[in-house]
């Protein structure tokens, strides 16, 4: 391994890190709206359109981001639609992520007992205000563990990017080898990188865990 | 934070720069001689499956080109069957080097910064860079581009490699397969792609709408095959192959039934080598 052409590549790979982290938190965010909607549609039981978040979960939940990125990115624009590759790289990660989201929210929506939400309604909340302020903090307690582990997903689900012409940090490092042939140099830089980008998550993600335990209530 | 998670989070970096260092270990020279392959009965040649007409996959699924007319040619006089293996441009080198294949035969330029890592055989092929875009805005050359202006390239290729270090105020767009390469393009997402002008001509011809505006780029390179550095036995046997080969005109007749179609007779001499000679006055490099 050589040191000066580690040290050549690294502002490339932090580039593509801040890019990566740019595309994979926007996809993260609208995953986390995507989900919530759905979840929340699917818990009130409203007609029509729970028949449609189920169809768009089973739809991504079941089949590559690679091939939704194909569909945003060149077969939208045959019919006229054309979108940046930024914004397909956030609305796809944003699209898949909201089909797990949604499924996650769902199984803690779940854990919360009945009784909870009977109790509340009683005490003349309505159910939107029962929904809010019992049965979500609840519920998202239950879902931590399942939404980190989701965020995680989502970040490494980034390395398909290249699809799209986006210089991810998979991207960049292959890209270097082909122009270059240093390939340990680059694969070691790939994998530090990652390493960079997702400890921080998984460590969060515990803490968060123990934090909001205390709010779990009658378990 | 508890104690044990700190402790598995430096051990997964630990684990992670571990693996890194190990790999080093298999990383160099691992190839097949000619008497291996030989007794093994088949050899493994890495080509495009998406570069028409030079390396591709016709619609009953065989891989058909000039690249692959010459392969079969090898196949045939060393008496084994070819296992084609499909590569990526990117990824032409690292096969070589890992001995998923033995020989390179996609339309593989010969470099200097290639040379260090694999060795190349005698030249089948001339080629130059070129540029291609729509019709309604034709690029003739590359300073007219706006600031806006996005060019495709395919990660790997001596087109990426020449626009980084000559033009790096260019915008490039970056694909990793051929095929998306061209989809974008057609879609309109970028100015003009520039890549082997061979690939580009080839592309106007068959898709309307679409002018080389910038026919020749860069130096006057050659194409030719590529096997794992080190292997000699391999590299005489393709050098004596290829001069043979010379003797009856083979690349003349791999053109006639290859890429006449695509190019036409007014390209055959600017594009075959024969025998591994290149004319004189295609040799002047930068």
């Amino acid at each position: 391994m050589e040191k000066e052409v580690i040290l050549q590549y690294l502002p490339m790979y932090r580039e593509a890190l801040l890019l990566t982290l740019k595309i994979g938190w926007q996809g993260v965010f609208l995953a986390f709206i995507f989900g919530l909607l759905c979840a929340l549609v699917r818990h009130m039981k409203i007609p029509v359109l729970r028949g449609v978040v189920t169809g768009y979960i089973e739809l991504f939940r079941n089949t590559p981001l690679l091939v939704q990125l194909f569909f945003l990115y060149f077969a939208l624009p045959k019919i006229g639609i054309r979108l940046s590759p930024e914004f397909c790289g956030s609305l796809g990660l944003g699209l898949l992520g909201g089909a797990y989201m949604a499924e996650t929210f769902r199984s803690g929506l779940e854990s919360v007992a009945p009784i909870q939400e009977e109790s509340a309604l009683s005490l003349g909340m309505t159910p939107l205000q029962a929904f809010r302020h019992v049965i979500l903090p609840q519920a998202f307690t239950a879902s931590v563990a399942g939404i980190v582990a989701n965020v995680i997903f989502l970040l490494k689900e980034t390395s398909v990017f290249s699809v799209i012409s986006l210089m991810d940090l998979m991207f960049t490092a292959k890209d270097l080898i082909g122009m270059y042939a240093k390939t340990m140099e680059c694969l070691t830089l790939l994998v530090v990188f990652y390493l960079i980008m997702l400890l921080p998550v998984s460590l969060l993600g515990s803490v968060l865990e123990r934090r909001l335990r205390h709010a779990e209530f009658g378990t | 934070m508890k104690k044990t998670q700190i402790i598995a989070t430096f051990v997964a970096a630990a684990i992670g720069t571990t693996l890194i260092g190990a790999g080093s270990v298999f990383a160099d020279g691992t190839f097949r001689t000619l008497d291996e392959i030989k007794e093994s009965g088949t050899i493994n040649i890495g080509v495009f499956s998406d570069k028409s007409p030079f390396g591709y996959v016709d619609e009953n699924g065989d891989y058909q080109g000039y690249d692959v007319y010459l392969a079969e040619r090898l196949g045939e006089d060393l008496g084994v069957e070819i296992n084609y293996v499909s590569t990526e441009a990117a990824s032409r080198i690292e096969y070589l080097q890992t001995g998923k294949v033995d020989i390179i035969l996609a339309n593989f330029t010969v470099t200097p910064e290639r040379a260090e890592e694999v060795d190349f055989a005698l030249p089948y092929m001339n080629v130059a860079l070129g540029v291609v875009s729509p019709d309604d805005a034709v690029v003739e050359s590359l300073d007219d581009l706006g600031e806006e202006d996005q060019v495709i390239v395919i990660s790997g290729t001596t087109a990426e490699t020449y626009l980084v270090k000559n033009y790096p105020d260019i915008h490039l767009q970056k694909y990793d397969a051929y095929a998306e390469a061209k989809t974008a393009l057609e879609n309109g997402n970028a100015a003009a792609w520039a890549n082997d002008n061979t690939e580009v001509i080839a592309f106007a011809i068959e898709n309307e709408g679409f002018t080389v505006g910038i026919p020749s780029l860069g130096s006057a390179d050659t194409i030719a095959p590529a096997v794992t550095k080190g292997n000699e036995s391999l590299l005489d046997w393709l050098n004596e192959e290829i001069v043979a080969l010379g003797e009856e005109q083979f690349f003349h007749a791999d053109y006639e039934a290859t890429l006449l179609d695509t190019y036409g007779a007014d390209y055959e001499d600017t594009l075959v080598v024969e025998g591994g000679a290149v004319a004189a006055a295609e040799t002047e490099t930068e």
